[in-house]
This record gives C-alpha cells, sequence and structure tokens, in this order.
C-alpha cells in the first residue's frame, strides 16, 4: 500500500476539481503530561479531498482518527497540546491563519463521543446555537432549526436537556446540528455508533444524496459502507495509505485482528453452579424532568431471562428503553412494580447490584484510581475473606489475562484498554450476570469479543446491548429486541 | 457537559417575567439580610419553600434541601459555639456549652441559608437558561458575560451529575460480602469518588472550549437569538409585583 502522493496538490488547477481539503505532509506529536517522550502519530500525512468526494478513512484503534478531525477543525493542538507541522488548507486557506470560529461555516465535525460537544441545556438551542453565532436572520433560522430538528426525529425532545436523551438521540442532535448549519465539509468520527438502524440508513441517504465533501472516520468496517464511498483509505504506519477497496479492507481486518479465530469459537465455559436470573411483569416509568411535551415513557417487560453460559443480545432503537432495562437489572433503579429473581429468589436492588454486573458504555465512569493495580484490588480488599497475597495474585493473574501492566495510569491508557481495565474489574467481581451496554461501540470485533469470552471463562450469562447487526449475529443464537419499551424475543 | 437545572411546570413562578423574576431574586436575598426578628425570618423562609412547593412539585423542593443537609449539619454543630455571650442553655459544671444568643444565631444563619439557596434554585428551576441568558443581556450584560453566567449554573450541576454516576459505579463494584458501611468506610470512598468527579470535569473543560469555538463563539460578527422573551407580556405589572413582594413581607411583618 502506498501512502498518498504529496504531489497530487502540485497539479494545476485546470487539470482538476476543486479541492475542498487538502493536508501536505503533516505530522504530529502529543506532548505529555509527565514530559515523556511521546511517538508521533503521524509523519509526512498527505490527503487531499476533492470538493463532493465522498470519502472512508478506516484506522484502527489509537492511530490517530480523532486526533487527525480536531487537527482539521484547528482544535488541536490548540486544547489538545502536541507539536504539529505541515500544511493544511480548507478551500485553498491556510488552516495556520484560521481560528475554529471561521470554520464554522466551511467544516462541520462531528465527535465520536457526542456528550464532548453539547453546549446548551436543550436539544432546540444546540442547534439553535452555531447558527446565532452566524447572525442568521431569525425566520431563516427557524426554519433550518425546525427542519433539522423534523429530521432527525427530535421533535418531542426540544426541549429536552442533554443528559435526559439516549446516546443516539444525542448523536442525532449532532447530526441536526450538522444539517442546520449546511456546511461544504462534514467530518464524521464514527458517526454511524450508537445510531439504530433506521438513522443509520438515513445518515446513508443523507451522504449520498447531499452534494458535500464528506470524511467519514471509523475503527470498523460496517455494512452501512458499501458503496457509499468514492474512496477508501486506510491510516496505518502514521500516515494515510490508498490501495484498491478490496487491499484497504483486508489490511484493515488485518490490523484488527478480524482474520483471527473467534475467541467464543474455541473458549470453554466453566459452569460451577447454573444460575438462571428472570425478570417477570416488570413495570418502570422514565420521566424527562425538562419537557412537559415528550409523552411519559414507560417500560413493560413480561418476560426475561438469562441462564449463566449464555449470551444473549438486546437490540432496539434509540431511546427504546434499554438503558432503563439494564439499570433495573443491576439494581440501580428499582422497577414499580414485578419482580426480577435469580434461582427463583426475589432480590432487592442492593441484592441485585451484587449479582449483575453492568459495565457502562463509558469506561470512564467506572474507573477511578490511579494505578491499574488499584483499581484491580479495590473491590477485592474490601471482601473480608480474601488475604494480601490472595489479592496479589488474583490482581496479577487477571492483569495478564486482560493484557494491562499493573503499573499503568487508567486516565492516560487508551480507549480499548480502559475497556479492557473495566472489564477486568467485573472479571474479578466474578458476578454471576453481565450486562455489557454496547461494548462494541468503539471497540474492534476481536477485542470485544475477547472481552466476552473472559468475561464468560467464569460461567457468567451476559446479556450484550447492541446497535450493530453484524455482530449480534456473530456472537449469539438467542435474542431479545425492545421497541418503546416493550421487550421481545426473537 | 452541562446539566439542565429547568424542571417543567405550569405555575405561576413559570408565567412570571424571567427579568422581573432576576430582579425578585435579588431583592429577596438582600431581604434575608434585614434586620428582622428570628419568626419573621422563618415565616418567609417557609412561605419562600411553600412557593417552591407550588410550582416546582416536592421532589425539587425534597432534593434541594438534601443537598444543603451537610452544610446546615456543619452550621448546627459549629455556629452556636462561636457565640460565647448570653444566657447559658447548656452548661457543663462552670463550661457554658450553648447559649441562647448561640442557637439563635445559628438558627438566623440556617434560616438566612435556607432561604437564599430556595431563591436561586426557584429561578433556575422555573426559567429556561437560555431564557435567563436574556434576561441577563437585557440589563446590559456583555453576551460573553451572560455566557460564562449560564454556563457556571450549568457545568456545576455536570460536576454534581458525574460525582452520582461514580458513586453508582461504586455500588456496582462492592464485594459480595460487603455489608453496611461504617461511616469512615463512607468518608474514605468518598476520596476516590472526589477525585474521578474532578477529573471527569477537568477533562471536559477542554472539549467544552472547543465545542463552543467549533461552534461559532469568538465570531465577531452580530450575534442574532433564536428566542426572545415577546411571550411575557406582562413586564411591567411583574417588575412592579416583584418589588411589591419583599415591600409587602418588610411591612406585613407586624401580622407574624
Amino acid at each position: 500500500m502506498e501512502p498518498l502522493p504529496s504531489d497530487l496538490m502540485s497539479f494545476p488547477a485546470k487539470y482538476k476539481m476543486a479541492t475542498a481539503l487538502s493536508i501536505n505532509n503533516l505530522s504530529f506529536t502529543y506532548t505529555s503530561w509527565t514530559q515523556k517522550q511521546l511517538e508521533p502519530l503521524f509523519t509526512d500525512l498527505s490527503l487531499e479531498l476533492k470538493e463532493g468526494s465522498k470519502t472512508l478513512l478506516l484506522a484502527p484503534f489509537n492511530k490517530g482518527k480523532t486526533t487527525l478531525a480536531k487537527i482539521i477543525c484547528g482544535v488541536c493542538p490548540k486544547y489538545f497540546p502536541g507539536a504539529l507541522s505541515g500544511e493544511i488548507q480548507v478551500f485553498g486557506k491556510d488552516l495556520s491563519t484560521l481560528e475554529p470560529w471561521d470554520l464554522l461555516s466551511q467544516c462541520t465535525y462531528v465527535a465520536q463521543n457526542p456528550q464532548e460537544q453539547f453546549v446548551s441545556t436543550s436539544v432546540e438551542e444546540e442547534v439553535a446555537f452555531p447558527l446565532e453565532s452566524m447572525g442568521m436572520e431569525v425566520q431563516e433560522m427557524r426554519s433550518r432549526v425546525n427542519a433539522a430538528i423534523q429530521t432527525w426525529g427530535l421533535h418531542d425532545l426540544r426541549s429536552s436537556s442533554e443528559q435526559e436523551l439516549s446516546g443516539g438521540e444525542r448523536k442525532r442532535v449532532l447530526l441536526a446540528i450538522m444539517q442546520a448549519i449546511d456546511a461544504p465539509i462534514w467530518l464524521l468520527d464514527e458517526a454511524f455508533d450508537d445510531l439504530d438502524q433506521k438513522w443509520r440508513d438515513q445518515l446513508k441517504a443523507m451522504i449520498q444524496n447531499e452534494k458535500k465533501t464528506v470524511l467519514v472516520l471509523a475503527s470498523r468496517y460496517l455494512e452501512e459502507f458499501n458503496d457509499l464511498f468514492d474512496s477508501v483509505l486506510l491510516l496505518d504506519e502514521k500516515k494515510v495509505l490508498q490501495a484498491s477497496v478490496s487491499n484497504v479492507l483486508s489490511q484493515f481486518a488485518h490490523l484488527c485482528g478480524d482474520d483471527l479465530p473467534n475467541p467464543l469459537h474455541h473458549e470453554r465455559c466453566n459452569i460451577a453452579q447454573e444460575k438462571t436470573l428472570v425478570c417477570a411483569d416488570l413495570y418502570a416509568e422514565r420521566v424527562r424532568v425538562s419537557t412537559n411535551t415528550a409523552a411519559k415513557f414507560n417500560l413493560e417487560i413480561k418476560d426475561f431471562s438469562l441462564k449463566s453460559g449464555e449470551l444473549v443480545t438486546l437490540v432496539g432503537p434509540n431511546g427504546s428503553g434499554k438503558s432503563t432495562f439494564s439499570r433495573l437489572l443491576c439494581g440501580l433503579d428499582a422497577p414499580l412494580e414485578g419482580a426480577i429473581s435469580v434461582d427463583g429468589k426475589a432480590l432487592v436492588s442492593k441484592q441485585l447490584s451484587k449479582k449483575v454486573g453492568y459495565l457502562f458504555q463509558s469506561p470512564d465512569l467506572q474507573i477511578f484510581l490511579p494505578t491499574v493495580y488499584e483499581e484491580l484490588a479495590w473491590s477485592l480488599q474490601r471482601n473480608s475473606n480474601l488475604k494480601r497475597k490472595e489479592i496479589e495474585q488474583q490482581v496479577t493473574e487477571c492483569a495478564s489475562l486482560f493484557s494491562l501492566d499493573l503499573s499503568d495510569t487508567p486516565t492516560t491508557m487508551s480507549y480499548p484498554q480502559r475497556k479492557a481495565l473495566q472489564a477486568a474489574v467485573y472479571y474479578l467481581l466474578d458476578r454471576p450476570f453481565y450486562v455489557l451496554d454496547e461494548l462494541d461501540s468503539a471497540l474492534t470485533y476481536q477485542a470485544a469479543l475477547s472481552i466476552i469470552a473472559r468475561l464468560r471463562h467464569k460461567g457468567a450469562g451476559i446479556l450484550l446491548i447492541t446497535h450493530d447487526r453484524q455482530f449480534a449475529q456473530m456472537v449469539t443464537t438467542r435474542s431479545y429486541t425492545i421497541q418503546d419499551g416493550r421487550l421481545q424475543a426473537v | 457537559m452541562t446539566t439542565n437545572t429547568f424542571v417543567a411546570g405550569t405555575g405561576w413562578l413559570y408565567r412570571f417575567d424571567p427579568r422581573a423574576k432576576l430582579l425578585l431574586m435579588v431583592l429577596m436575598c438582600v431581604w434575608f439580610f434585614l434586620p428582622v426578628s428570628l419568626i419573621e425570618l422563618s415565616t418567609v423562609v417557609i412561605l419562600v419553600v411553600l412557593v417552591g412547593l407550588y410550582n416546582a412539585g416536592w421532589k425539587l423542593v425534597v432534593r434541594t434541601f438534601l443537598s444543603i443537609l451537610p452544610m446546615l449539619i456543619f452550621m448546627v454543630i459549629f455556629s452556636p459555639f462561636n457565640v460565647r455571650t448570653g444566657s447559658p442553655l447548656i452548661q457543663i459544671k462552670s463550661f457554658t456549652l450553648i447559649t441562647e444568643q448561640g442557637l439563635e444565631q445559628a438558627l438566623r444563619l440556617m434560616s438566612r441559608f435556607i432561604g437564599i439557596t430556595y431563591v436561586c434554585t426557584l429561578l433556575f428551576a422555573t426559567t429556561p437558561m437560555h431564557e435567563v441568558m436574556l434576561a441577563l443581556r437585557w440589563y446590559r450584560l456583555p453576551y460573553r458575560a451572560s455566557l460564562v453566567v449560564t454556563l457556571a449554573f450549568t457545568y456545576i450541576p455536570f460536576i454534581s451529575d458525574s460525582f452520582s454516576q461514580i458513586s453508582e459505579s461504586h455500588r456496582l463494584r462492592e464485594a459480595d460480602d460487603e455489608t453496611k458501611k461504617r461511616f469512615f468506610t463512607r468518608l474514605k470512598d468518598l476520596l476516590p469518588t472526589l477525585t474521578s468527579a474532578l477529573v471527569v470535569a477537568l477533562r471536559s473543560i477542554p472539549n467544552l472550549a472547543m465545542s463552543l469555538e467549533l461552534r461559532g463563539f469568538g465570531l465577531e460578527n452580530r450575534r442574532t437569538s433564536f428566542h426572545d422573551l415577546s411571550s411575557y407580556p406582562y413586564t411591567f405589572t411583574h417588575f412592579v409585583v416583584s418589588c411589591m413582594i419583599p415591600l409587602a413581607l418588610w411591612f406585613g411583618r407586624s401580622i407574624f
């Protein structure tokens, strides 16, 4: 595979389409907090996007996909310090002479983690904020905001605040902002993640139909990407590499470990004692306190069961009640009616939290200590039956199993490593059941499958929440769907 | 990175002009420092709490009280000792532990604290943040300053939200045989939770700055506004009411 030739930019303008974005010989190295010399993330990276082109840039984790997007938007190294060299031009203007706000009407960035982009307290305000900044006339602004809100199905949520939205709803808000701004360049970082099938299809149609320059950054190749892009590139070895689509995909699959055997196939599940988790006639409500307009959401679960060693998936649209159900299962919330029982014994919230481990979508809310060792030992130290030697032994074995370095600082570790640490913490807790909330989001299939295999090793029953049909089919034989708070076995 | 403080409702405070409400909030905060008796002060505090109950519901009233409870406990425990003069209430042999004046001062301090907390909470619970922003701008506060004020009032609840989520995560990580925790264990557990909440907050600062600039904060052209305050037609009447309420409470003290 070859790096994109930097002399592409030297062709006379009359021989090529107008260039929307060009990056020439870009090098970037993050500045370490600890003054440690870090490896460069990019060296002599070049990339050119023609006006109206649709490009997919695949990158395995930690290869700088998000950093590249932030550099293009002008916010890195401004807010994420590092040494940057090279030349970036947006519609012929040198990026080094521009501020991030100058790019508002030129380029819209949809972040992988939607939470990091919210600045207002309601959906409507969030969509209107950039238009207000542009000084747009009120009539025009209203029409754009209404259209975007309508397109992305946010009408009932217009006055809802960010913390009351699900992950997919948050992503839709960012896409509505992108639509409202109507900039000629769209930078979409894992924009398909978190979205259910309906909205994935809509985003795909939008990319196809709108005459925009689109750069989609992704760490997994999804079914939806088929026939969507003019070119598929690979970010590896600190450069953007180009080749035929099939070559890029096979190289990418190799880098992600997708050509390795599925860890679930040769994994042995050691069930010491068979247990069954059953939910019967559960009823719960979710209220959005910031709005009067949204209908009250009711969750009704007639029948749900999960046995030791089972791997069951739960698939459903955004806002259908997956997280509400998960919170009930692990005892963070109590149902208004019905009961959750293990082996026929109904359990209260406090008991449930010791039976069902819940891996939040974001690992950062579940890891909080200075070193990996302390993180892993935290729960074991609270177990009165364990001696210090035993704790040390268990922690060391677990770290080796999950390929973790005990002296590492969790907050500075990469995302997949933090996710592995989060799983390792629960592995040591040895819960009989686990709920994995969108584990596959922002992880390679191989990394996600390895985590599942390890958690299941001791015979735990696993409920996996996912939007990715491909992944769901890969891992499970039994599945539930949830729609408008109603659960159904498939 | 911002948490909404608005609680949807239909009470009269929701229909009150935000500009007048802002004035009322300031006047009420001043009122709590006027030279009034403890009974008068407590009665006004109770009235404010009742207004909160009627407009925003008991959940908000209880949640607000619980959030200031640790502070109130500190006040009850420590402030009576600061006043050594006056008639003794509790004595251990010749040592006076608490005096009547000491107790009164503690109660007065608590009443003011509760009153001011509820008045401010009610403003933000019954007014959408963009209307607070518009009201501040109506008072000629520059846009940047108004944004800083409103961001501060949404960022603090965000940190509190992160704290709750991290606490939930702790709960899920309790050992199997862990029973009811002792006070010191709870206190010890608070440290990593606070540290993580702080880390989450610190990590979100560059993201917030990044997002504001990517949304055009910094552009020098005239900023337009999606919303306006034209849905409040009785601005003058509301201003009069805002001035009348503290005056009525002052002159009506003889009734208490």
